[in-house]
């Protein structure tokens, strides 16, 4: 116990820092949600008012939905798109260095800025833009996809571009431990190429998954820019909500979005570290 | 039974094994001597189909195997660092040949349990199924790695450097083991390693490489006491080597009876035991090879003395203790060597046996 004075000392900023801006926040979000909500002002009398009013709302308890779906939907498209690309950087480039390059390639895209990037989906997307133009030029479509812009679909697009690579990162690293004597072993036991996929390697690259979706998951039901850049204000995510009711000084209602969106998260992040122990694996 | 053809194999224009060809025959043990760099991994790589030789072939039961991938081969590869599956426990382990082989899979788990538990048995590991990899000692590795291989009753069980990574007693004990299971199981084994105590204890046939040939194979004793190939003498490390424009008047010194004149006069090496080269002072009225007396490594049973001769060679003397007392030497005072002329090995130019 000698070093006790010494690890609370250094402990303390950590300390401080995560009780004054993520603890008390928290605590204080949660207080307030049970505040009762004027139009114009706000007072600490304890109510359930605004929690019923959020769940009983087609439009509030709808966009909690559509976030769930939206984020459920990019967190699978993540894993179909990003698993491939980090099998191939971690299985099959057996050069470190290039390896390393690839990764950084994925990375590139994070040298602008976010808004430059979802933003510049449109002329990609749009009626008018790149997509449309090349498959009328080829001939496979005769009048414009409209689909593809200001729709859900268009979020799911850009989110996919975007956070894709915190998928690929965390499973092409876990891939690329796999020692190659694993895989010569399991060859030589007699295992086809598709078993020791499906028994070496996806068993082993899990926690690289599961981080990968914890990455994707946090800022997915975060999300607000994307959805309004890209559907036009069309789809609002639990995010775009939090921002009007904040805008409109409806702390009280803001806050249940938060609390609400802040469980959903913990429970995710909660299940995945269940399935897989990440302490024993990193 | 396995018959290695003329087999080569280049990295990058860099010969890695070139132009072997021996062969294993049913229910053997043959030990593989080389050192680090000699191609003897590369070699059973070749064999196991985790690498295609460039030339040559590989033939098992007669059938060429050459063109077969790894995993329709049916030979076993013990590997070097066990390569055991991180996320399995041991009898999974154990049965991850069985269930997951694209040859004659095992379907019937009660089939599978009862292999698995023979093996187990066998090797001395029953109580660890249910461990994870993570929590057995190096030896059990071993032993789960050798389960994981014999279960699936390869033709041919090829060993990477088996000992390796385990201490000298575990070493001694997994000795004497892996001979008992490959006689019980009546399988070949082929065993690669770059102990010379090693592998003369444990084959039946011996081979030894070196630059990515075999220079020499055949029965450890003979191995032992009449290397053929000068480079096979090296790796005994029971030898010292004199070589050099002074070959012949180092022998007239050090030899104490008459020298054969022919062998004399195409020998361009020569090679002479370290136990068959007795020492006295240099006052003493024998003659004999004068060097200086450097230091003296005392190995329990044995002891080995240090020279450096005229050259500047190091002459290596060996005593063992149950023949004679402790020498008393001095550091730096010279000493005289002499050997009798019937201990001595004659090479010739091109480094084989004369005679």
């Amino acid at each position: 116990m000698r070093s006790n004075k010494g690890t609370w000392l250094l402990l303390s900023p950590g300390i401080i820092w995560i009780m004054l801006f993520l603890v008390a926040p928290l605590i204080m979000m949660i207080y307030v949600s049970f505040w009762t909500q004027t139009t114009f002002s706000i007072k600490p009398d304890m109510t359930v008012a605004s929690w019923v009013n959020f769940f009983s709302s087609d439009t509030y308890f709808g966009a909690l939905l559509r976030t769930v779906r939206i984020w459920f939907t990019v967190l699978v498209v993540t894993i179909l798109v990003g698993y491939p690309v980090a099998l191939y950087i971690g299985q099959f480039i057996k050069n470190k260095t290039l390896q390393t390059a690839l990764l950084v390639t994925c990375v590139i895209p994070f040298w602008t800025s976010f808004l430059i990037r979802v933003l510049a989906w449109r002329p990609m997307l749009g009626k008018e833009g790149a997509i449309n133009i090349v498959l009328q030029k080829i001939g496979i479509i005769d009048a414009p996809i409209e689909v593809l812009l200001f729709t859900e679909l268009s979020v799911i697009i850009g989110m996919v571009q975007i956070y894709v690579v915190f998928m690929v990162g965390p499973i092409a690293f876990m891939i690329g431990r796999i020692d190659g004597s694993l895989i010569e072993g399991a060859r030589d036991l007699g295992a086809s190429t598709w078993t020791i996929f499906r028994r070496i390697i996806l068993p082993l690259s899990m926690p690289g998954v599961i981080v990968g979706a914890i990455f994707v998951t946090v800022m997915v039901l975060g999300e607000f820019a994307t959805a309004s850049a890209l559907s036009g204000r069309k789809v609002n995510l639990l995010g775009n909500i939090i921002i009007t009711q904040v805008g409109s000084l409806k702390w009280a209602f803001a806050a249940v979005a938060g609390v609400v969106l802040t469980v959903v998260m913990a429970t995710f992040v909660a299940i995945m570290l269940r399935i897989v122990n990440l302490r024993n694996q990193l | 039974m396995l018959e290695v053809k003329a087999v080569s194999k280049n990295f990058s224009g860099v010969p890695a094994v070139e132009d072997v060809s021996f062969t294993v025959n049913e229910n053997e043990y043959v030990t593989l001597l080389g050192s680090s760099g000699s191609g003897k991994s590369v070699l059973l790589r070749l064999i196991a189909g985790l690498l295609t030789p460039d030339e040559g072939d590989v033939f098992l039961n007669g059938a060429p195997i050459t063109d077969l991938p790894c995993h329709e081969r049916r030979i076993g590869f013990v590997q070097q660092k066990y390569a055991l599956f991180p996320h399995l426990n041991v009898y999974d382990n154990i049965a991850f040949g069985l269930r997951h082989r694209v040859i004659d899979p095992v379907k019937d788990e009660s089939i599978i349990r009862k292999k698995v538990q023979d093996t187990i048995e066998l090797v001395g590991l029953v109580g660890q199924e249910t461990k994870m990899t993570g929590q057995i000692s190096g030896g059990q590795k071993q032993r789960v790695s050798l389960a994981r291989t014999l279960v699936t009753e390869p033709k041919i069980c090829l060993l990477d450097e088996p000992l390796g990574a385990l201490d000298a007693n575990l070493r001694e004990r997994m000795t004497i083991e892996l001979q008992n299971i490959r006689r019980e199981l009546g399988v070949s084994f082929m065993h690669v390693t770059g102990n010379e105590f090693e592998a003369l204890a444990m084959g039946q046939n011996m081979l030894v490489m070196s630059d990515g040939r075999i220079v020499q194979q055949g029965a450890p004793q003979d191995m032992y006491a009449r290397p053929q190939d000068l480079i096979t003498a090296k790796s005994m490390h029971n030898f010292n080597i004199f070589s050099g424009d002074d070959l012949s008047a180092q022998l007239k010194a050090g030899t104490s009876d008459k020298l054969p004149a022919t062998k004399l006069k195409d020998a361009r090496f020569c090679a002479i035991p370290m136990d068959k080269i007795d020492i006295s002072d240099a006052s003493a009225k024998t003659s004999g090879l004068s060097a200086e007396f450097l230091t003296s490594e005392f190995l329990g049973n044995k002891i080995i003395y240090f020279f450096k001769i005229e050259n500047g060679d190091v002459c290596e003397v060996e005593d063992h203790m149950s023949l004679r007392e402790r020498r008393e030497l001095k550091a730096n005072a010279t000493y005289q060597l002499h050997w009798k002329s019937k201990d001595i090995l004659y090479y010739g130019e091109n480094k084989q046996l004369l005679g």
